[in-house]
């Protein structure tokens, strides 16, 4: 089923929320509300599941509003945050639960229910557990059975919030696996919010970015991930580096460094470049278009090594990521002067006073 | 987080690594010291109601507790308490639901509010009913040209009893029920469940060990409440006494044996009262520790 | 009504009943009781709250609640410390039956209590060749006081006691401190929030005891009459007027008391944050 969000707004108090946010989410597609806590995306969830009612906008399932829809009639799945297992209830009732407070004409005899219950907990694989109360669960399991829980009432949307927020890091790489395949298999269309941007970047088919209450970004992982719009989805999505200077006759100079700009802005002024770390050379000669630096610190990190500089002008430090073969090749000291050619450089037009404007200057340095 | 396969056993089982850090000598003094206070102010009263009442023997305990008077006595505290428990412990609820559940203006007050009949001293509680239903009050001189009778009657009793234990449900529902949140409840709305269902089916389930918590002190105190009935009371004998009443009107006419023997029923009740008050205080902590 | 939405059904139908059980229950009586002084003028209500006898009752009631309420203090501390802290046979036993006195009605306690503090009473027995009598006495009142306070401060302390991380005592002692210093200046500290919420709660439930103190008091105009005995006394000689005076000014003395104990509980709990 498809859902249509259509300039939802929500305060809390004084609190804005949610500012006039508007989304398309096609049927059997798996979104990812990506953002920093208190952004919004979970407010937007429930008011998607009808937790919430927006102040204004509407939302609309399969063309129809439902804006004024009872969560009771508009067939979500929500899994919470914390799971919200009934505590008293074993692994079978909970999952049971949905299908026994139908209304009596509507509720599927014990045969069928008995059925059906084992048949989810088989597809998240924890039939085994279904005598065991919430609390003798793990982390993991609880997760599992919030979800097949959900499943039972056979949703439209399936909406989870924080699905793996309360996990420990190695569980939660399983489950987010283990979700995308569940997804394929059943292809319900899904929501869910997370302030991880690898795990929305794995997981999800399109990705949208939130902050203080807008929309920054809309787009498919690699879209977001290579085509930032904004420098907030740039920073959010990944290590960065900043440099400040100047734009001027298709140059970009910084500090005492000409870079010569292959397109870009022609309006000459100050700007900010972003670098990623990953897209920094570093050269033991001076070539064309370097900055000057010191290296300070060497940190292998598993596939990579990171290397801090600081910079000969005294304009503070830069990260540069080297694979450890490259590292190996080249091996670079602690202390050695070296020369920073950035591969990329990328700045955003900060003239437009519109906050959601796509970042016109994406250039690439000769 | 690690799988908790089983019950974590709750109780002070760090207490027991402390117990030797104070010397030995300083440990035992302070228990003595404690316990002789305790003895002075605890035991020795609870052990003097027993052995008074059972001083003329067996056979004049059973006729102080079946002469007809302490008969009419234990009946009209059964009707009080069983008429102020009930309405008590749905406002209780009603209260802690609307307190757990919801934001709203007012809120903080609301809960002081709920409160206030503790902190009024139980002369007050029955005098503040002889003011607005007693001949000299409000109401008086209308009610009783409609010959209804409140004040020196048993409706004046009950009304006396229902103030005095008013808070007891409520305060007991509405810490646990803000521990537990709403997640559980909003789960059920999502599955489809009706209010009265997810009422019910989980938030009651979640909370009766705090609710029979409350219901029991809330009867306890119902049925021992002297002041407060003593003032509205009228003390007829046969009539508007109560258990307490009936106890004091013995001890003062010099019928120790049987104001005690009568006494000892009320002890049995709060010995009961404790007991079932320490397994329902480890229930509760089982069931509010053990968040899923 | 203001009121964020939510999908919980039951909100207005919950607070109305709240609402108006509350107001039917508690705040119409209590606001009469208030009017009806009113009708007294200032000066009329003003002439029975410090009468004579009256003032006396107030020194009494206030003089031994204090009493029982420090006697508390000091003794619920203690019970609370042994508790938590040692091991002993029937520890079980005291912990369930310190709260005695919140579950037995105060008729039954009065009696009991005049019958050992008597001169012929168990304990009484003892103090009796001193020349000290206590049943039927002020100090008879204090025994009184101190039983049904007994439970507060025990209950407010041994939480916080029990929540007590043993690292700060371990930490003072590896800086050298002995163990009274440790405890006056890293225990006591802690509790103290503690000790004065049990404190206050013992002294507010004293102030307007009735039951188990009208047996053991003897009951004297000027010497050992509270002021709660002293409503009653009014209401029987059908004093109406009088009797809601002293009802109002103990209320208020009361609601003084729920505010300062609201105070100090908060203070406990930022304190145990």
């Amino acid at each position: 089923m498809s859902i249509e969000i259509k300039n939802v707004e929500k305060s809390f108090g004084r609190f804005k929320a949610l500012k006039n946010i508007s989304l398309d989410i096609a049927g059997g597609e798996l979104v990812a509300l990506l953002g920093p806590s208190g952004c919004g995306k979970t407010t937007l969830l429930r008011i998607i599941a009808g937790l919430e009612a927006p102040d204004a906008g509407s939302i609309l399932f399969h063309g129809e509003d439902a804006t004024h829809r009872h969560v009771r009639d508009r067939q979500v799945g929500f899994v919470f945050q914390h799971y919200a297992l009934f505590r008293h209830m074993t692994v079978f009732e909970n999952v049971a639960f949905g299908l026994r407070v139908r209304p009596r004409r509507k509720r599927p005899p014990e045969s069928v229910v008995r059925q059906k219950v084992h048949d989810l907990l088989n597809l998240v694989q924890l039939d085994w557990l279904a005598e065991r109360y919430p609390d003798q669960l793990s982390g993991g399991q609880r997760q599992r059975i919030a979800l097949a829980r959900a499943l039972a009432v056979e949703p439209q949307v399936l909406l989870l919030d924080e699905p793996f927020g309360a996990l420990d890091a190695k569980v939660r790489k399983d489950l987010r696996r283990w979700l995308r395949r569940l997804h394929d298999e059943l292809h319900v269309t899904s929501v869910f919010v997370t302030h991880d941007q690898e795990e929305a970047l794995e997981v999800a088919d399109r990705v949208v970015v939130l902050n203080e209450g807008r929309i920054e970004q809309i787009g498919a992982p690699h879209e977001v991930y290579d085509h930032p719009a904004t420098p907030f989805v740039y920073q959010f999505l990944g290590d960065v580096n900043l440099f400040h200077g100047r734009v001027h006759d298709g140059h970009a100079r910084i500090g005492e460094t000409e870079v010569e700009l292959a397109g870009g802005p022609d309006h000459p002024g100050s700007a900010v470049f972003y670098v990623r770390p990953h897209e920094i050379e570093i050269l033991r000669d001076r070539g064309t278009g370097t900055i000057a630096a010191k290296i300070s610190d060497i940190r292998p990190l598993g596939a990579t090594v990171r290397i801090e500089l600081e910079r000969t002008d005294g304009r503070g430090l830069v990260e540069v990521e080297l694979t450890r073969d490259r590292f190996a090749n080249k091996g670079f000291l602690h202390g050695e002067s070296v020369y920073l050619q950035p591969k990329r450089l990328r700045t955003f037009d900060h003239n437009s006073t519109l906050e959601n404007t796509i970042g016109s200057g994406q250039f690439i340095a000769s | 987080m690690t799988t908790i396969a089983f019950p974590t056993p709750i109780g002070r089982s760090h207490a027991a690594a402390r117990t030797n850090r104070d010397p030995a000598l300083v440990r035992w003094l302070l228990i003595a010291l404690a316990l002789v206070f305790l003895i002075g102010f605890l035991f020795l009263p609870l052990a003097v109601i027993f052995t008074q009442a059972l001083s003329k023997g067996w056979a004049a305990y059973a006729a102080a507790l079946t002469e007809p008077n302490a008969i009419s006595a234990m009946r009209l505290t059964v009707l009080a308490a069983a008429v102020a428990v009930p309405l008590n412990l749905v406002f209780g609820i009603a209260a802690a639901w609307v307190i757990a559940k919801f934001e709203f203006p007012g809120k903080s007050l609301l809960i002081t509010l709920i409160d206030l009949p503790f902190s009024v001293s139980p002369v007050v509680s029955g005098l503040i009913y002889v003011l607005l239903f007693g001949l000299q009050g409000w109401l008086g001189p209308w009610l009783h040209e409609h010959d209804i009778r409140l004040i020196f009657a048993v409706p004046g009793i009950v009304l006396a009893t229902i103030f005095v234990t008013f808070p007891f449900v409520a305060r007991e529902l509405i810490p646990l029920m803000q521990a537990q949140g709403k997640e559980e409840e909003e789960a059920a709305i999502v599955l489809g469940a009706s209010g009265w269902q997810t009422f019910w089916r989980v938030t009651l389930p979640n909370v009766k060990w705090g609710l029979l918590y409350g219901v029991i002190l809330c009867n306890a105190r119902a049925m021992g409440e002297f002041g407060a009935v003593s003032v509205v009371s009228g003390h007829i004998r046969g009539m508007t006494n109560t258990v307490p009443l009936h106890v004091e009107i013995l001890y003062n006419e010099y019928n120790s044996t049987a104001a005690f023997a009568v006494a000892s029923v009320l002890t049995l009740l709060a010995l009961v009262t404790l007991a079932a008050k320490s397994i329902l205080e480890w229930r509760i902590k089982l069931q509010t520790e053990k968040r899923p | 009504m203001l009121k964020r939405h939510s999908v919980l059904p039951g909100f207005s139908i919950t607070l109305g009943f709240t609402l108006t059980y509350l107001s039917l229950i508690v705040l119409i009586p209590l606001s009469a009781t208030f009017l009806k002084s009113a009708t007294l003028g200032w000066d009329g209500f003003w002439a029975v709250v410090t009468a004579p006898r009256v003032l006396a009752s107030y020194k009494l009631t206030f003089g031994a609640a204090l009493t029982g309420a420090t006697i508390n203090a000091v003794f619920g501390l203690l019970v609370a410390w042994i508790l938590v802290r040692y091991d002993f046979f029937g520890k079980k036993l005291v912990d369930a039956l310190v709260d005695l006195p919140f579950a037995l009605p105060t008729a039954v306690a009065g009696i009991a209590l005049a019958t050992i503090y008597s001169s012929k009473g168990w304990i009484g027995l003892f103090f009796a060749p001193l020349g000290i009598k206590i049943a039927h006495t002020p100090l008879g009142i204090v025994v009184a006081l101190t039983f049904i306070g007994l439970p507060f401060v025990v209950r407010t302390v041994q939480p916080v006691l029990e929540a007590f991380d043993t690292e700060l005592e371990e930490a003072a002692a590896s800086l050298g401190a002995n163990r009274s210093q440790t405890f006056r200046k890293v225990i006591l500290p802690t509790l103290l929030p503690a000790i004065l919420t049990g404190f206050a709660l013992a002294f507010a439930r004293a102030v307007g005891e009735y039951g188990s103190v009208i047996f053991i008091a003897g009951n004297i105009p000027m010497v050992s009459e509270i002021t709660p005995l002293l409503i009653v006394t009014k209401l029987e000689q059908y004093d109406y007027a009088g009797a809601t005076a002293l009802a109002v000014s103990m209320l208020v003395v009361s609601f003084g008391l729920l505010l300062a104990i609201n105070g100090l509980q908060r203070w406990t709990e930022m304190r145990r944050a």
